[in-house]
């Protein structure tokens, strides 16, 4: 179903073909680019790939060693999911906090990586979980680390000829958190947010992976903090130095949402919450 | 390009250019002016229409998108008499002034009063955080849920 406009095609192999022509914008849920789209002047619009009718990308499966979730797969949708819950807990916490009800059931996963924004509140659960990215082109197929993604506000390494065709978490139990400031609890998009993944070991923190998300042109993790949490026994010293540690190492910059001097202590506060919570649940 | 969906309880069948957004079908093809732009951007749930159940942003769904799905709009919902209860406690309450709100936040009470009869006022406000009123403030509108709740309970006895 082509027409001047929009493609609509019903699977992958269709959809990657389209994907491959000139000038195609790929539209998931829609709620980012529909704004974009409605704020453009420079009309005419490119080509719109309509991904919906794509059962294949919208589906979560269970594997080994990893999770698989389609990009299709809504905020909604990652909400309600008990496979999510239990392998990437911090994930269910940003899917529910983003945006409204409104915006949650359309806004996809696959979406939200796509737009790259430094702010994208699934993306710092994704970096704690160790995620793997499913890239696909009509031709080829390659996994890259979701790290790796990322170039830039709105700038990725995806190819113009590829989708994002599945968002792998390994099946690595862990407890962690999700948490984001913005302007009011609906629909604001995220002034400053911290995800964590702790492994405990006979009351050590075995492996520590902390993530910043608006601090720096992407979402970046916190290194130093993870290495201060390494191996350690968590008390309340230890989380004031950490949270001390990830605050300098987030750079954030003055923008419309916030300053950069209230983001760094913001960083501090987050991650003193989050793992006070841990710490309190031991 | 050929659309077919299902339309306040009709199936319906257009022809439409490919990227028309889902409220400028509605509104302007199809005259059903109920449901309000306002924000265009999703920011502000005047727009909101049930989408197989489901509450979304009209403004930012492609007619495209609906393609064999079903969507009911503020028409739909007021002439459903499962919802009438929702209409009369908006008005019993005086949760409407200008009015330009009150067609997104009545398609949202039906949604969550759909999926729990008796929500608290927490979940009437995290239901409702995707819709805004500029004029009345938001405590009649929560008590309008509320109402509209215990009235459909009331009916059910």
């Amino acid at each position: 179903m082509i027409d001047q406009d929009t493609i609509s095609p019903s699977n992958l192999r269709q959809a990657l073909a389209a994907r491959a022509r000139p000038n195609v914008a790929v539209v998931a849920g829609g709620t980012d680019i529909l704004v974009r789209l409605h704020d453009r002047v420079d009309r005419p619009w490119p080509k719109l790939l309509v991904l919906d009718g794509i059962k294949a990308l919208g589906k979560i499966t269970l594997h080994d060693d990893f999770v698989s979730i389609g990009p299709l797969i809504t905020f909604s949708e990652i909400e309600i999911s008990p496979i999510i819950k239990k392998y990437a807990p911090q994930l269910a916490q940003a899917a529910t906090v983003a945006g409204s009800v409104q915006i949650r059931n359309r806004a996809t996963i696959g979406g939200n990586i796509a737009n790259a924004s430094p702010a994208g509140d699934l993306i710092p659960p994704l970096y704690v979980l160790g995620v793997t990215l499913e890239l696909s082109s009509a031709r080829a197929k390659r996994l890259v680390s979701i790290e790796k993604f990322f170039v830039g506000p709105g700038k990725t390494i995806l190819k113009s000829n590829e989708l994002i065709t599945a968002i792998r978490i390994p099946k690595i139990k862990s407890i962690g958190f999700f948490l984001r400031l913005g302007t009011r609890q609906a629909l604001a998009i995220s002034k400053v947010s911290v995800a964590a993944a702790l492994r405990l070991k006979n009351g050590r923190i075995s492996d520590a992976k902390i993530a910043l998300g608006a601090v720096a042109p992407t979402v970046i993790r916190a290194g130093f903090a993870e290495e201060f949490l390494r191996g350690n026994r968590l008390d309340i010293a230890l989380i004031h130095r950490a949270a001390e540690t990830a605050a300098s190492e987030a750079r954030p910059i003055d923008d419309i949402r916030s300053i950069a001097a209230y983001r760094k202590e913001m960083v501090a506060v987050l991650m003193k919450r989050g793992l006070m919570k841990i710490l309190e649940s031991m | 390009m050929k659309l077919r969906f299902r339309l306040n309880g009709k199936f319906i069948a257009l022809e439409i250019p490919g990227a028309e957004r889902l409220i400028d079908l509605l509104r302007e093809r199809l005259d059903l002016v109920g449901t309000k732009e306002g924000c265009g951007k999703g920011e502000c749930g005047a727009c909101t229409v049930l989408l197989d159940g489901k509450p979304v942003c009209s403004c930012l769904i492609l007619a495209a998108q609906v393609a064999g799905r079903e969507i009911v709009t503020i028409e739909g919902v007021a002439a459903d008499k499962r919802y009438a209860q929702i209409l009369n406690a908006f008005e019993e309450t005086g949760a409407v002034q200008c009015g330009y709100c009150s067609p997104g936040m009545i398609v949202s009470t039906a949604a969550l009063l759909e999926k729990d009869r008796h929500p608290s006022n927490e979940e009437i406000k995290r239901a409702l955080a995707g819709n805004l009123c500029r004029c009345t403030g938001y405590s009649k509108i929560i008590e309008a849920v509320s109402r509209a709740s215990e009235l459909m309970a009331q009916d059910q006895k």
